[in-house]
């Protein structure tokens, strides 16, 4: 027995051995470069001319629902392919898609969020995007979304961009604000003028960032230099963050997370303005607001008067044997005419320019200040840890506006953090 | 055995019984290896590398690490964090449940005859109930504007704080909403426990002039005490792993005051640190099972 206990430790320090051999990682060292959405490398033209066969395409949410009915129109216009629609829970979906790269068991064409894309293509799940697809024709910000490493790897679906979301009939005659001293005076005297709070700022908590970054980007800071490391702390970091807290120091915004939700109290105008992405019109349209009563404003201008890009790009993945149809499928979904079409179904914003010439897109007020602020609009980079630091962002901002960090220390504490956590590539 | 058995086949009936027990042994085995050994093992081996998400197409080409992760996550504030509060919620929640369970197994015992199985039932139903749902409601009762709790306060014109949005309170919310879920399933143990203890030791207590307060600490304590082990250990590890409530109702926050070190695992998970939350899941291992290596200690029988 005692030689056979002894036989069973050696053969498995032997199976570690072998194991811990056949580990780790190569050099390859494949530069940190982090493209700016400028000249992204593609992938050789695939023909998408004569595509045939079956592809499964993966959506979320409303998009996964609405999609089948596009899907038929261009499965008239390309008899030869058949495509699955299959609808993923926002939920689930990271988790599935992630499953599906590890066993290769992969739709063809999945819809990713914008703040995937480093994390999948690093993985190695995505294919690049071929030359059929002409990057210019995306805003920038979105197109931006789709660059890992220099090389595109998507194709932009639908966009969506913040604003300040303000009511007209408090005080008088609201202007919209200009630099960041009007909003703050604008906050001022709509709360002077019987608003309980001027503004509602979100006071960290999950996706907070998505609100500081535009005034970080506005001082002109960006998140990462050209050498691919952090530059989430100096001057424009003190200035975007202290800004920020200033509304909270002051009693512009409430000071802790609300249980009732914004637009409720928009809508009997107890809180005059938040900022918010494009989604927030029917909602607050649907809570009772006055469509006459509340408009929608540009991102104050100090340095720069950029916003937050967001939304969901369409990748073909690496292991999908039909490229060919697959790529068809995201070019005819990316045709202006099927992008402004898609727009009227899901209200989703178009992410290719020239869908907004035409239609409501162009003559709707609210809209199209969204279509201008997309031109001026970022995306933070496209790594695979940005979730976490994202995460890290997140916390400082409730540390400085809930707690009592002082702005200086939290821009120190967000670049310490994130460069513990790197880029993940 | 037969007289006329020799000693080789008496061997080889032992080997047969050897190999029927393996075999009834075997399904579970394999289970056990497949499902439960195998994936320890390989966590374990996991917790040693620095394997992320997108290492997951080419597992092997990750490096081992040593202990580096169980040093990141040891000097974490935020895990330092998250352990305090853990702690906290364990040794607040466990006492506090264990009072009350025993306080309602007593009750529900000796004083309350009229409408029991209605007491019982109430004080049991929060333990079948999803803690979803229960995390749910227990936030529409806390709100800090539209919260129950703080509109009943307010007819009073009292000011009533964030229950859950305000950092000093939210993990107190917590706890008692616990320990107001906990406390049925002490209670169904300990009184089944109760059932155990013989009349006479009572009867002959109180002929000698013992007040009920001598006779709940002389002979319900002491008799009860395998019982109060057990319920100590489910309630500790099942405090230890304090989760749901957390990610339901707060997220860990505010300003991280109801993060737990599930919560901690839970979310470097989800940043796809799969080396790192290995570690973390390794050192909660190491909680839990000092925590129950405490209460033995501390629950031990002493007569023995």
């Amino acid at each position: 027995m005692r030689t056979r206990q002894r036989l069973g430790a050696v053969l498995l320090t032997l199976g570690m051995v072998a194991v811990l051999a056949a580990c780790g990682r190569g050099d390859d060292d494949n530069g940190d470069d982090n493209g700016d959405g400028t000249a992204a490398s593609q992938a050789p033209e695939v023909d998408t001319g004569s595509a045939s066969g079956e592809i499964d395409v993966w959506a979320m949410g409303a998009e996964g629902e609405a999609l089948g009915a596009f899907a038929e129109s261009f499965m008239d216009e390309f008899p030869d392919v058949t495509v699955n629609v299959t609808p993923v829970p926002w939920d689930a979906a990271h988790d599935r898609i992630v499953n599906a790269m590890a066993g290769g068991e992969v739709p063809d064409v999945s819809m990713v969020g914008t703040t995937w894309m480093g994390e999948f293509a690093t993985l190695g799940g995505l294919d690049p995007t071929p030359a059929n697809i002409d990057g210019a024709q995306f805003f920038e910000g979105a197109w931006g979304t789709t660059v890992v490493d220099g090389t595109s790897y998507a194709v932009p679906w639908y966009v969506e961009t913040r604003l300040l979301y303000y009511r007209t009939d408090i005080g008088e005659g609201a202007e919209a604000p200009a630099t960041w001293d009007d909003l703050k005076a604008l906050a001022a005297s709509m709360q002077e003028a019987g608003a309980e709070y001027g503004i509602s700022l979100q006071p960290g908590g999950t996706g907070a960032w998505q609100t500081y970054m535009p005034f970080f980007w506005q001082a002109g800071g960006e998140i990462m230099g050209e050498d691919g490391s952090f530059t989430l702390d100096g001057e424009p970091c003190v200035e975007a963050l202290t800004y920020y807290d200033s509304f909270f120091e002051e009693g512009l915004t409430p000071a802790a997370a609300e249980d009732v939700p914004v637009e409720g109290r928009f809508a009997n105008g107890e809180i005059a303005s938040f900022i918010s992405g494009p989604w927030m019109m029917s909602i607050v349209e649907d809570a009772g607001t006055d469509p006459e009563a509340y408009t929608v404003a540009h991102q104050p201008t100090e340095e720069a008067g950029t916003s937050f890009v967001g939304g969901s790009n369409l990748a073909v993945l690496a292991d999908s044997d039909n490229k060919d149809a697959a790529w068809a499928f995201i070019e005819y979904l990316s045709r202006p005419d099927v992008q402004a079409a898609w727009y009227e179904e899901v209200s989703a914003l178009p992410a290719v320019q020239a869908a907004w010439d035409e239609g409501v897109l162009s003559s709707d007020e609210r809209l199209s200040e969204f279509g201008s602020q997309l031109e001026d609009a970022k995306a933070p980079p496209s790594i695979a840890s940005w979730e976490q630091v994202a995460a890290e962002i997140d916390s400082v901002i409730e540390q400085v506006t809930v707690g009592d960090m002082a702005p200086e220390e939290g821009c120190t504490v967000m670049q310490e953090a994130a460069t513990g956590i790197g880029t993940g590539q | 055995m037969g007289g006329g058995s020799s000693p080789s086949t008496a061997g080889r009936s032992r080997w047969r019984e050897t190999l029927t027990a393996w075999s009834f042994a075997l399904p579970f085995l394999l289970l056990f290896l497949v499902f439960m050994a195998g994936p320890i093992l390989i966590a374990m081996v996991t917790s040693f590398t620095d394997l992320r998400v997108t290492d997951i197409r080419n597992p092997f080409a990750i490096e081992f690490i040593g202990l580096d992760n169980y040093l990141a996550v040891l000097g974490d504030p935020r895990f330092q964090k998250a352990a305090a509060n853990t702690a906290v919620f364990v040794f607040v929640g466990v006492p506090l449940t264990m009072a009350l369970g025993l306080a309602a197994a007593v009750g529900l015992n000796q004083g309350i005859v009229k409408f029991r199985t209605f007491f019982r039932v109430g004080f049991y139903l929060p333990v079948v109930t999803s803690i979803v749902a229960i995390a749910v409601v227990w936030r529409l009762l806390l709100g800090t504007e539209v919260g129950l709790i703080n509109s009943t306060l307010s007819i009073f014109g009292i000011d009533g704080p964030g229950w859950i949005s305000d950092e000093r309170y939210a993990l107190w919310s917590m706890i008692a909403m616990a320990a107001w879920r906990g406390l049925g399933f002490l209670m169904v143990i300990f009184l089944a426990g109760l059932q155990t203890i013989p009349r006479d030791l009572y009867e002959a207590a109180e002929v000698d002039g013992a007040s009920a307060w001598q006779r709940f600490k002389g002979i319900t304590i002491p008799l009860l005490r395998p019982t109060l082990l057990f319920g100590a250990v489910m309630t500790g590890i099942g405090y230890v792993q304090f989760f749901e409530e957390a990610y339901v109702m707060t997220e860990g926050g505010p300003l991280n005051s109801t993060l737990s070190m599930v919560l901690y695992a839970y979310r470097q998970f989800g940043f796809g640190n799969y080396g790192y939350t290995a570690a973390t899941a390794f050192v909660l291992f190491v909680a839990v099972a000092t925590l129950t290596i405490v209460q033995f200690r501390l629950f031990r029988d002493e007569t023995r």
